[in-house]
């Protein structure tokens, strides 16, 4: 393994992110090729923490552009602070600045609103790191957008003037695939599949993360959650899941799983009526033994 | 460690094996990929596969070919312990090899087309040809009938009155967006703009958000008399294509098949036609399994802004709890579900079938497409309130 991958493993893992080789070995390349980097997978299994676990790990800013329905260029970009302008227009009406000045202060920096693609555009010092959080939420036209300020990392503002990217940031896009995304986006970015975790990699992240779990519990958990996802569910429960319930389970003090308090924690694990439901069916026919029993 | 020039060329070469399986790999792509290279353990197969998927792969649906390729592009050397270098020698022949068996599937291919080929269409000479709009009784007299009782002569222009009324119904359509007065966000720059000379801002300038166009989603029956029908829905649909942000299209008999790319290509007609060689004669329609299939693969092309239309006369020989299940799936997802049964256009018929009587309640539409009446009469329900 090359050492700088070793490296960033090593981090990632001091940062209290338990990763693998796959993602470490792309966010290496997303650094090393400065090119953005797709992260795909289903909710709740760390897509989001990549980003912040890097800004960490560099040392740097995290700048997040949060998507959603509608997200356009003025929210994410810049906007004119229209009720300031408005504002020190009427109170500079009496003074004897003459127009051009007048314009040339509504128009500065002071009144302009900075938007995350903005800020990480203009960020003096170290690169930051640019988190755009669920594209696949922003409309298709947003995405069009987004590609033409990936692709030079610069914003021209009439008013203003051109501002460039001393360093570009490093971009991670994040997306659930709720709606297929171009191929145009796709073709920009490295891409990275995180998939929900295995046995191993989920008993290492419980302990880790909720420390008053014993071992015994963990793995109890690790497989429970295990066996939950392959049953077709509404919703299938992330790590976020396996988390809150781990959690849950410490603050009852439990030391293993019986089926009275599976059922009784069954609201961390699904989210959906239906899929509360079910599992309970399949706990009262297969009993926690279905669940639990160590997979050949 | 390889020779730069070696690592560029078995890179490209990889590239093309990429590209030879379908995956869409661009030259930077490649370039990105040398870059990747250099910048891992090239004695670490693991690692340098990885490398090569983070730059060369694009969506999870790529990683089996993907897989497989890179299977093949190291069978020879990874068990010497050797690199990337050497790999340039294998890779030339290996592809001489495949491609004339391309080519062998790819004519194959074309021969089933042609035996699939109906001639109610009519060659591509006969798209150059002025549309005839016939006489306004002929007219009136086809739209009521049933496509499956047109003679085969006449099919062809029934066909061209279907794209006809299509083309009129979405000129239609999108005049009738009309600016919102009340709702939506200040807009300061147009308030401002529009108060210019009065001194204060007297007038505010509202903006609402743009509408989003209504997406579609087919999932076509092709199997025995179903397919003419999915023929004449196909295109009316695609005729009405601009109204649409996206038209996806599915066909199933017993398996689902996306054939979107298909008939997005220039040979559209062509393809059409094709549809048919997707049928599977051995067994009968399987829609629940077929539509458990689009869900668990395809399930993000639906969101609330998408409407899902079923053509099928739900003649199921799949389980009917497995249709209410997966059809409740589908209409969480989705703006609306439109079932379509051609059958319905038969006065007599009642969906008593047991797929039908459980995916009923679950459908937001049921209607008829069986003639160009009913066609129309569709197009005012393609609409997300």
């Amino acid at each position: 393994m090359r050492a700088e991958i070793k490296k960033i493993h090593e981090m990632m893992e001091s940062a209290d992110y338990v990763t693998d080789p796959a993602i470490a070995t792309s966010v290496h390349l997303a650094m090393t090729l400065k090119k953005p980097l797709l992260i795909e997978g289903h909710a709740g299994v760390g897509k989001t923490e990549v980003a912040k676990v890097m800004a960490k790990m560099l040392g740097t800013s995290l700048i997040r552009l949060q998507c959603y329905e509608g997200l356009d260029a003025a929210q994410a970009l810049y906007e004119w602070n229209y009720p300031k302008q408005l504002l020190h227009i009427k109170l500079e009406e009496s003074t004897a600045h003459t127009m051009s000045e007048k314009e040339a202060t509504i128009f500065s920096p002071a009144f302009l609103i900075r938007r995350p693609l903005l800020q990480a555009i203009s960020a003096t010092g170290a690169p930051p790191v640019l988190l755009i959080d669920e594209i696949d939420r922003a409309d298709e036209e947003f995405e069009a957008f987004l590609l033409e300020v990936l692709s030079d990392f610069q914003v021209t503002i009439p008013e203003v003037g051109t501002i460039k990217a001393t360093q570009p940031p490093y971009v991670i896009l994040t997306s659930n695939r709720v709606r297929e995304l171009s191929d145009a986006l796709r073709r920009r970015c490295l891409y990275l599949w995180i998939d929900f975790p295995g046995f191993e990699k989920e008993v290492r992240i419980v302990t880790r993360k909720v420390p008053g779990v014993n071992e015994r519990l963990a793995k109890e958990i690790s497989r429970f959650m295990e066996t939950v996802r392959t049953i077709r569910l509404a919703k299938v429960p992330g790590i976020a899941e396996t988390l809150d319930w781990a959690q849950a389970l410490s603050s009852l003090h439990a030391d293993h799983l019986d089926e009275e308090l599976v059922t009784e924690t069954l609201g961390c694990v699904v989210k959906d009526a239906d899929d509360v439901k079910r599992l309970k069916r399949e706990l009262a026919t297969g009993g926690i033994g279905r669940f639990v029993a160590a997979q050949s | 460690m390889a020779v730069p020039r070696d690592l560029t060329r078995a890179t490209l070469a990889f590239g093309a094996t990429l590209r030879a399986s379908g995956l869409p790999v661009t030259t930077s792509a490649v370039m990105d990929a040398v870059r990747a290279l250099e910048a891992v353990d090239l004695m670490d197969r693991a690692e340098v596969y990885l490398a090569l998927r983070t730059v060369l792969m694009s969506r999870l649906e790529e990683q089996p070919a993907f897989d497989r390729c890179f299977e093949a592009f190291w069978r020879f050397h990874a068990e010497d312990g050797q690199g990337l270098d050497g790999l340039v020698a294998t890779i030339q022949p290996q592809r001489r090899e495949d491609e004339p068996e391309v080519d062998a599937v790819e004519a194959a291919r074309e021969k089933q087309a042609q035996i699939a080929l109906d001639d109610w269409e009519g060659g591509d000479a006969a798209d150059d040809e002025p549309v005839e709009v016939p006489g306004l009784s002929d007219r009136e007299a086809l739209m009521d009938q049933d496509f499956s009782t047109f003679p085969a002569e006449q099919l062809d222009e029934v066909a061209r009155l279907t794209v006809q009324i299509a083309k009129r119904l979405a000129r239609r359509v999108s005049r009738r967006r009309k600016p919102t007065r009340r709702g939506g966000v200040i807009d300061l720059r147009r308030s401002m703009r529009a108060n210019l000379m009065k001194g204060e801002i007297i007038e505010l300038r509202r903006r609402s958000r743009r509408r989003r166009k209504v997406r579609l989603v087919l999932l076509c029956d092709v199997s025995g008399s179903m397919d003419l029908y999915s023929r004449f829905l196909l295109q009316f649909l695609y005729a009405l294509q601009n109204v649409f942000g996206r038209v996806e299209t599915f066909t199933f008999a017993t398996r689902l098949t996306r054939v979107s790319d298909l008939l997005r290509g220039p040979s559209y007609k062509s393809a059409l036609r094709r549809l048919t060689e997707v049928r599977d004669f051995s067994g009968g329609t399987r829609i629940g399994e077929s539509i458990r299939e689009f869900n668990q693969n395809w399930g993000r092309l639906v969101d609330r802004r998408t409407i899902v239309l079923l053509l099928s006369d739900g003649w199921d020989t799949g389980e009917p709890e497995v249709l209410a299940q997966e059809m409740l799936t589908l209409k969480r997802r989705a703006a609306r579900v439109i079932w379509l049964n051609p059958l319905l256009g038969n006065p007599s018929y009642e969906p008593l079938t047991r797929g039908m009587a459980a995916a009923l309640p679950l459908v937001d539409h049921f209607a008829a497409a069986h003639n160009l009446s009913s066609l129309r009469e569709l197009a005012s329900h393609l609409r997300v309130r």
